[in-house]
């Protein structure tokens, strides 16, 4: 068993930044359910040292390493189950440290925001937060696939609990809908882990789930997979993660979700959950089976391309603010998928930047409705208007938001949509041009967004005592907005960071697309 | 001359009546006549094997089947009598409120 | 056989010897002790299943080296009875321990009910051991015998005694049915010890006399694990019974009867295993499918419990499937091993999922329905959590045991070369969540209304924590024990 001590900030950094939000949670349980001082400190304490952990991963990563060279910076690697070759393995390359970091900062943010509203079972709340943070810094750098489906199901958990129990109206049916859709997908998935370990195993004799291995071992062809197999095992994987990311028509628990989560579940859930379908995409699904990927690519781009069209249509419809920012996401999430099955340096980037600039944005929209909502409990449009004069921050913030989720130059959404439209351009020139069709109906309804909720007339009387962000909320906002700006103006340390790992998944998927 | 398949056969009888008898009968007392029945033909069987074999085994385990299958039946038509006790019927279906 | 055995043979059942007097002790106790007084019988039974516990190793060191076979070969005393021994008796410990108030406040006496228990736990000991269908029956008999009474145990009230009666009728048809397929392999093999059984078969050729014995002994087995199509009587049992035996009968009663599947059918119908495997395949897909869709439809607690162990029976036949197709290419048999895992972990669950149930219990013998869980979360936290936790594990989600017990089953299906079977067991898993998640989200999500009926029983709680303690400590760190699982494996 472990052989080498455990060095908490040295050689297991990665444990340390995974389990110390649980940790939180644990000593969470010993604190009375009334002490919402201390309950705030001590969430505020973990999610921050979680966030300078991840912090102190990025200053030690070295981006410079190439390929799978990349993961060795900061690999912990222990037996788990040494019989069958199950292993305690977490790495993380510039892909997964982009998400880690946005995932450290969001979950920061969002527990500062909860400290400034009023929620009751607040301790509940913050504990089902830091357990989610568990799940997903797990499943970004888990790179034994058991381990990583071990991780994957637990997000699902303090998921489920936190739209049930702090949603809205329907959240029951909201939170249901959630589970059985995601977890039809990962257990189709965990068929085709167990059979893909199976062929691995019988390939080269080696029982093992690390992706390490198994990626060489496909690409060398020593899976020896016929078409048939290996579609399928790339559709159960891709499907758990298109559900999650989610492609249409696979979307439709999405809207659901976002409109009955609270505030921080609809940031979690749009910032970070949704991009580990991006996420499992680039990281399994394209270099396991780079065949099927390259024979079913214009399918998903297809599918991909409605959904941006169809997403951006109906959040034009909606008249739930809410609702009109997940369908939103629906589209841009969409525009990734996209860029990922472009499958060149360009595109993939410009996926992976926008996966970020989304996070920030999309939470930072989520974060702000969450703001009028607390006061005013409606996410109807009609019900506001021209709130600007009463709540100048928010609205300056919300507005900065949307500009970047529109694309704006000299936002971070501009980057990542540019790059994408880029990349797509070399692949179809069509698919490029639908895709930007996309873009400007976002920024449309997004406009539109803001125009019936912070201009013109004020005419419902109920908006006369809105009060403007309070200091928590603020704190929890500006961060995300000083990145959204930093990020925008100046990408390149966030592109330097993915570059090589980008490279080497597109390296990887195209090694046989090539005929 | 009488063979062990004449023996198996009469038990394979004495079992399917027995079958039948606990599948479509709803009294108690005649579901557990079917099962003294089905035992019964486990006997036959035993003992024939056993003699064709030469085997002491077969002898051996019929009398545990027999002291088994008494031992059964006290405490098969014990339930009954509770049974009778609380619904005034031996009948399965009738006493049944247990669904789904 | 030779007569007569040396006197060492004794030795190798010393525990079931120690149990048996200790039982028949408790018995005589039992009618001098008053109403009221039975917990002492209780805290007597447990010494007595402790003492038995501490014996294994003892009759283990002292009978000489392992596996050692007794008395012309009719028990075999080796690590994989020892596992099933263990698990046998902590299973009936902790069902005594649920038993404490919930008999001891009842209007019925305690004392025949703890020995029933006991001999119960001496006929499954001997199941673990048993190497001759004789031996085997026996023991069967034993075990059957004292759980009819038990079932029908609170003799006044109307579902009990229905319940026994079901439970009488099916089982002592089962095993009927199963006897009569021990007759005919008799004549087919000419013997009853299952390692004869096994040359003979692997000599004699195909024949029908064979075919419908092997056929019957397995529908006779199929419906000791209550799979389908033999399933029928399980949710009704487990509704009708006193709650603590409901939980017993969900996990003492199976583990035995894997035990004897097992040895029944790898020791004795080995060769013949490419004959006997389709019909268990049929019967996997069958039971996974009924017990998870059937506890889709329950209200009652109990009965969906007893649905989804119907659910667990079919996984676990996957393991049986997978121990049928023979050895891998490191020579290691999967199947059993992700059996005895599996096993183990449910075990763990079913106990503790059934001790919250008779923690809320206020009336004794009140149904049980989903709605008494509502708010449970705001009144008890931690036993919401711990339900929580059971409910997962059963699910299959990590990580928890149910989830390491169900890796180990599906990829053995999977090695196996039944991958289609394996799917099917994940969509039921899925299927599974349903159901699980509705007790969840009553103790989560909704209001309760009213009292929750909640009984203060420390020695309840403290056996309900043990079991999430190792629920989850074979979810984490499942490898000591993997390991061992893999020591007490079938030669």
């Amino acid at each position: 068993m472990p052989t080498t001590p455990f060095s908490p900030l040295g050689a297991d950094l990665l444990s340390t930044l995974v389990f110390l939000p649980a940790v939180g949670a644990l000593v969470l349980l010993f604190v009375p359910d009334g002490a919402r001082k201390t309950i705030q400190g001590i969430g505020l304490l973990f999610s921050g040292a979680t966030f300078a952990v991840s912090v102190l991963a990025l200053l030690r990563f070295n981006p410079d390493l190439v390929g799978s060279e990349a993961f060795r910076s900061l690999m912990v690697d222990r037996p788990w189950i040494p019989r069958f070759g199950i292993r305690y393995l977490l790495a993380v390359d510039g892909l997964s440290l982009s998400l880690v970091l946005l995932t450290t900062l969001l979950t920061l943010s969002v527990l500062l925001v909860a400290c400034g509203q009023k929620i009751d079972r607040f301790k509940g709340y913050v504990a089902a937060f830091l357990v989610l943070e568990t799940g997903m810094l797990g499943s970004l750098v888990a790179l034994d696939m058991i381990l990583f489906y071990v991780f994957w199901e637990v997000m699902l958990i303090p998921m489920y609990f936190i739209i049930g129990i702090w949603g809205g109206k329907r959240r029951i049916y909201a939170t249901m809908k959630f589970v059985l859709f995601t977890l039809a997908g990962s257990l189709l998935m965990f068929v085709a882990i167990l059979f893909a370990a199976n062929v691995n195993a019988q390939a080269t004799g080696i029982q093992t789930f690390s992706l390490l291995d198994w990626v060489p071992a496909a690409l060398g062809g020593a899976w020896g997979l016929t078409p048939r197999s290996e579609a399928l095992l790339f559709w159960a994987f891709a499907l758990a993660f298109l559900v999650k990311v989610p492609l249409w028509p696979l979307h439709t628990w999405l809207p659901d979700a976002h409109v009955e989560a609270p505030t921080g579940g609809s940031v979690i859930l749009a910032g970070v959950l949704l991009k580990l379908g991006t996420y499992g995409l680039l990281r399994f699904a394209l270099p396991l089976f780079p065949n099927a990927t390259a024979r079913y690519t214009p399918f998903i781009a297809v599918l991909a391309l409605i959904g941006i069209v169809y997403g951006a249509w109906v959040a034009a419809a909606q008249k739930d603010m809410k609702k009109l920012v997940a369908y939103s996401s629906v589209s841009h999430l969409a525009l990734v998928v996209l860029g990922i099955f472009a499958v060149n340096a360009t595109a993939v980037s410009g996926a992976v930047v926008q996966m970020v600039g989304h996070g920030l944005t999309t939470g930072l929209l989520f974060m702000l409705v969450g703001v009028l909502y607390d006061r005013r409990h409606t996410r109807e449009m009609a019900d506001y208007g021209g709130v600007a004069s009463q709540v100048p921050v928010t609205t300056t913030l919300f507005l900065i938001a949307t500009l970047g989720s529109i694309g704006l130059p000299g936002l971070n959404g501009f980057v990542g949509e540019f790059l994408i439209l880029g990349g797509v351009f070399k692949v179809s020139v069509l698919w490029c041009a639908v895709a930007a069709t996309g873009m400007v109906l976002s920024a449309i309804y997004l406009l539109t967004l803001v125009q019936k909720v912070f201009w013109g007339p004020s005419t419902v009387a109920a908006n006369r005592g809105l009060t403007d962000m309070n200091g928590w909320e603020l704190a929890g906002a500006l961060p995300l907005i000083a990145f959204v700006v930093i990020l925008g103006v100046y990408p390149a340390p966030l592109l330097n960071l993915v570059k090589n790992s980008v490279e080497s998944i597109v390296q990887v998927a195209r090694v046989r697309m090539l005929p | 001359m009488v063979t062990v398949a004449h023996y198996v056969g009469l038990s394979f009888v004495l079992f399917t009546i027995g079958v039948v008898g606990v599948l479509i009968r709803r009294n108690l007392l005649t579901v557990l006549m079917s099962i003294e029945l089905i035992l019964n033909a486990v006997n036959i069987n035993l003992v024939a094997f056993a003699r064709q074999l030469g085997d002491l085994t077969g002898h051996v385990f019929v009398v545990f089947v027999i002291a088994v299958a008494a031992g059964e039946a006290a405490i098969g038509l014990a339930i009954v009598v509770s049974l009778y006790r609380l619904k005034s019927t031996v009948s399965l279906d009738d006493a049944s409120e247990m669904k789904g | 056989m030779t007569f007569p055995f040396p006197a060492s043979d004794l030795l190798v059942i010393l525990p079931e010897l120690v149990l048996t007097q200790l039982a028949l002790g408790i018995l005589l106790w039992a009618t001098v002790v008053r109403k009221g007084r039975e917990a002492t019988l209780a805290w007597v039974s447990i010494a007595s299943l402790a003492a038995a516990a501490v014996l294994i190793p003892v009759a283990a060191r002292l009978s000489g080296p392992l596996p050692r076979a007794a008395f012309g070969g009719m028990l075999t005393l080796d690590r994989f009875s020892i596992f099933f021994k263990v698990l046998v008796l902590l299973a009936t410990a902790v069902t005594i321990l649920f038993s404490l108030k919930f008999v001891g406040t009842s209007s019925y006496p305690g004392g025949e009910y703890y020995a029933l228990l006991l001999f119960s736990a001496v006929g499954m000991l001997f199941m673990a051991s048993g190497t001759h269908l004789v031996s085997i029956y026996i023991a069967l008999e034993l075990m059957a015998l004292s759980q009819y009474v038990l079932a029908g145990y609170f003799k006044r009230e109307t579902k009990s005694v229905e319940a026994a009666a079901k439970y009488f009728v099916l089982g002592a048809f089962s095993s009927g049915v199963l006897l009569y397929g021990i007759s005919l392999v008799y004549g087919a093999a000419g013997s009853l010890d299952l390692g004869d059984v096994a040359r003979s078969l692997a000599a004699t050729p195909r024949s029908s006399l064979l075919g419908v014995g092997i056929v019957l002994t397995a529908s006779g087995m199929l419906f000791k694990i209550a799979s389908a199509p033999f399933h029928v009587w399980a949710p009704d049992v487990y509704e009708g019974a006193p709650t603590p035996i409901s939980a017993f009968f969900s996990v003492g009663p199976k583990l035995a009867a894997y035990a004897i599947f097992a040895r029944i059918f790898f020791v004795g119908f080995g060769p013949r295993a490419g004959d006997w495997a389709p019909v268990l395949a049929a019967s996997a897909a069958l039971t996974m499918v009924v017990g998870n869709v059937g506890a889709l439809l329950q209200q009652n607690v109990k009965r969906m419990l007893g649905y989804s162990s119907i659910g667990h029976a079919g996984y676990a036949l996957l393991g049986l499937l997978a121990y049928a197709s023979g050895t891998d290419a490191r020579g290691e048999n999967f199947g059993l091993w992700a059996i005895l895992i599996y096993l183990a972990a449910y075990l763990l669950m079913t106990l503790g999922a059934f001790g919250l149930v008779v923690l809320l219990e206020a009336k004794g013998y009140a149904t049980e329905s989903v709605d008494d869980f509502n708010g449970l979360s705001k009144k008890n936290p931690l036993a919401a959590a711990a339900m929580l936790v059971f409910l997962l594990s059963l699910a299959g989600i990590p990580p928890t045991a149910g989830f390491v017990g169900k890796y180990f089953l599906f990829s053995a299906a999977m090695k196996a070369g039944w991958p289609s079977l394996a799917l099917l067991a994940v969509l039921m898993s899925a299927v599974s969540l349903f159901y699980y998640f509705r007790i969840a989200r009553a103790m989560y999500l909704v209001e309760g209304e009213g009292e929750l009926r909640w009984r203060e029983e420390p020695a309840v709680a403290a056996a309900v924590a043990v079991c999430v303690a190792g629920t989850l400590l074979l979810g984490i760190l499942p490898q000591p024990f993997v390991a061992l699982a893999k020591s007490c494996l079938l030669p």
